[in-house]
């Protein structure tokens, strides 16, 4: 039977050799697997993201043919190059924020209080790591479909004068930076809060080594590729190839986001697990003991 | 008068396992992993199509019988591969090629809508996406009916490569019409490429089908179409290593503890 213990603030439990077994507070439609509980971020981060990138495409509507045409002039600069820092900015203190969270946060957990988090408890934040995993998703195909067509668009019909046209804007110097913060982001959350999948203790997991690379070396390419531009290497002179060698760099990092499928597997095997040991009435104690012994 | 039917025991034990209830496990998981997973399948196919083969899909005066043949099958079969084995395995599931397409089709239309067409003003008759999804439908049919990734790669990647031209010549044939345009017998599509002026591409009044190719005249799409094949088998085994190495192996392994 489980001994359920409604709030974190248990030092004691620390000094007990049986851990006490730590459950959140039950609240109606706020369950580990109801839409606005353990589900609630995932099904936020979807329009949160796509609505981002649909005020960027407005913006453009608004600014990119006529001010967006001509690199030297001031209005490009404050409303395309002073961009840039802001979306830097903008991305740089969400990063800070939020991973800062993650590990401070992570110190006033149960189990750092030698407490043991109930399997309820243990699914709802597998719900939430699919939250982050699939916004994480939604990103990269922000990343590599949705502003990857306009830039092909944009290139094909114009000049190309700076790195920072209207079309890289958004995809180079926000959302490729913002796909690293998630992927690491996820990851942390995972190893903090997943321990059974992601502890320490196990190493650092293939699925997430892949994900992370797939998003720092899309960051990465974005030298190479302008580098590449600014020499016209297998370009003809002036002229605006989408298939060219130095952009094929980018689809390699595509295929190593496929690490994001073993995410989703070793989450779903951790729930059958979760599942089996709930119908068979270990206790949670029993479980985390087992799962510690394993190492 | 009782009939006794023989009960099979394994797939009456698969059965109950179809439609065992879990305290946790529910539709949801279902919907977001699908929903969620659509859009890194869409992202991994679009952009492998969009820098091995953009150029040939981008517009109707690309879409010839040489390069656009030849190169967009190879780009195209990769992730539709990947998926293939990744829902094969984990489900049964014939039918990862099919999903990628859909996948890939929705994003490639909100692409093309949202940015060729209102973006820099192209019409979307001059800009439309090939489809793969007849091709995709296909792939799956074969990999169902033979259970082996062998065969679906050798035979799978001349179907993949012909469905693509089949289904996509219907859409492209308007375009194909002759017209006489300032005294030369054009196609429709090379008008809407000399009448939408695209600054930065080659000279728009270039022939994109060139080279000694055309001497075959009316063999040229068959010989693309082979050696189409060709190149799609191994685009076929390069999604079969995604799958399998990247998306699947990695499940449960760890690097040195750090």
């Amino acid at each position: 039977m489980e001994e359920i213990v409604q709030s974190a603030r248990a030092p004691e439990a620390v000094r007990e050799r049986q851990p006490e077994v730590y459950d959140a507070p039950r609240v109606p439609g706020k369950g580990p697997i109801d839409w606005m509980g353990g589900w609630k971020w995932g099904l936020l981060a979807v329009p949160i993201l796509l609505g981002a990138a649909a005020v960027f495409r407005v913006y453009q509507g608004f600014t990119a043919l006529s001010i967006g045409t001509d690199s030297s002039t001031p209005q490009f600069f404050w409303y395309y190059e002073f961009l840039v820092a802001v979306e830097i900015g903008i991305v740089g203190l969400f990063t800070i924020l939020w991973w800062g969270w993650i590990i401070r946060s992570a110190k006033r957990l149960p189990e750092a209080l030698g407490m043991v988090i109930s399997r309820r408890e243990e699914v709802r934040r597998i719900a939430v790591f699919w939250g982050l995993v699939g916004a994480t998703s939604v990103n990269l195909y922000i990343e590599a479909s949705f502003f990857p067509n306009q830039d092909g668009a944009w290139h094909q019909t114009l000049v190309r004068d700076t790195a920072f046209t209207p079309s890289h804007d958004p995809m180079f110097y926000f959302f490729f930076p913002l796909g690293v913060t998630l992927a690491i982001g996820t990851y942390l959350y995972g190893r903090t809060r997943l321990p059974a999948v992601y502890g320490a203790w196990k190493g650092f997991p293939w699925s997430f080594f892949l994900l992370i690379a797939a998003t720092v070396t899309e960051v990465a390419q974005v030298a190479m590729n302008e580098w590449g531009h600014s020499v016209n290497l297998g370009n003809a002179g002036a002229e605006e190839f989408f298939s060219v060698w130095f952009h094929w760099p980018f689809v390699l990092y595509g295929w190593l986001a496929g690490g994001i499928f073993a995410l989703w597997g070793e989450t779903i095997l951790r729930l059958y697990q979760i599942e089996k040991d709930e119908e068979e009435g270990v206790s949670p104690v029993e479980a985390a003991t087992a799962t510690v012994t394993s190492r | 008068m009782a009939i006794a039917i023989p009960v099979d025991r394994k797939a009456d034990e698969l059965r109950r396992l179809v439609f065992k209830r879990y305290r946790w496990i529910d539709r949801k998981w279902d919907f977001m992993f699908w929903f969620t997973a659509a859009f890194v399948v869409a992202a991994a196919a679009d952009i492998t199509r969009l820098l091995f083969a953009g150029d040939w899909d981008f517009w109707t005066d690309w879409k010839d019988r040489e390069w656009w043949m030849t190169i967009t099958p190879f780009a195209t079969i990769i992730i539709p591969s990947a998926l293939q084995f990744i829902q094969w395995r984990a489900w049964r599931f014939p039918t990862g090629a099919t999903y990628t397409a859909c996948c890939v089709f929705v994003a490639a239309w909100i692409g093309r809508v949202v940015q060729w067409k209102f973006f820099v003003n192209y019409p979307m008759n001059f800009v439309w996406p090939a489809t793969w999804i007849p091709a995709g439908i296909l792939l799956d049919f074969l990999l169902l009916e033979t259970r082996s990734f062998i065969v679906v790669s050798v035979i799978g990647a001349g179907l993949w490569t012909l469905a693509f031209w089949v289904s996509n010549y219907a859409i492209l044939a308007p375009f194909l019409q002759p017209v006489h345009f300032m005294g030369h017998t054009l196609t429709v599509a090379d008008v809407q490429g000399i009448t939408y002026i695209r600054a930065q591409t080659p000279e728009y009044l270039r022939v994109i089908e060139r080279d000694s190719l055309r001497t075959f005249l009316q063999e040229t799409q068959y010989v693309s179409l082979a050696f189409g094949t060709v190149l799609a088998i191994f685009g076929y085994w390069v999604g079969q290593f995604i799958g399998r190495y990247l998306a699947v192996w990695p499940i449960g392994r760890f690097l040195k503890q750090i």
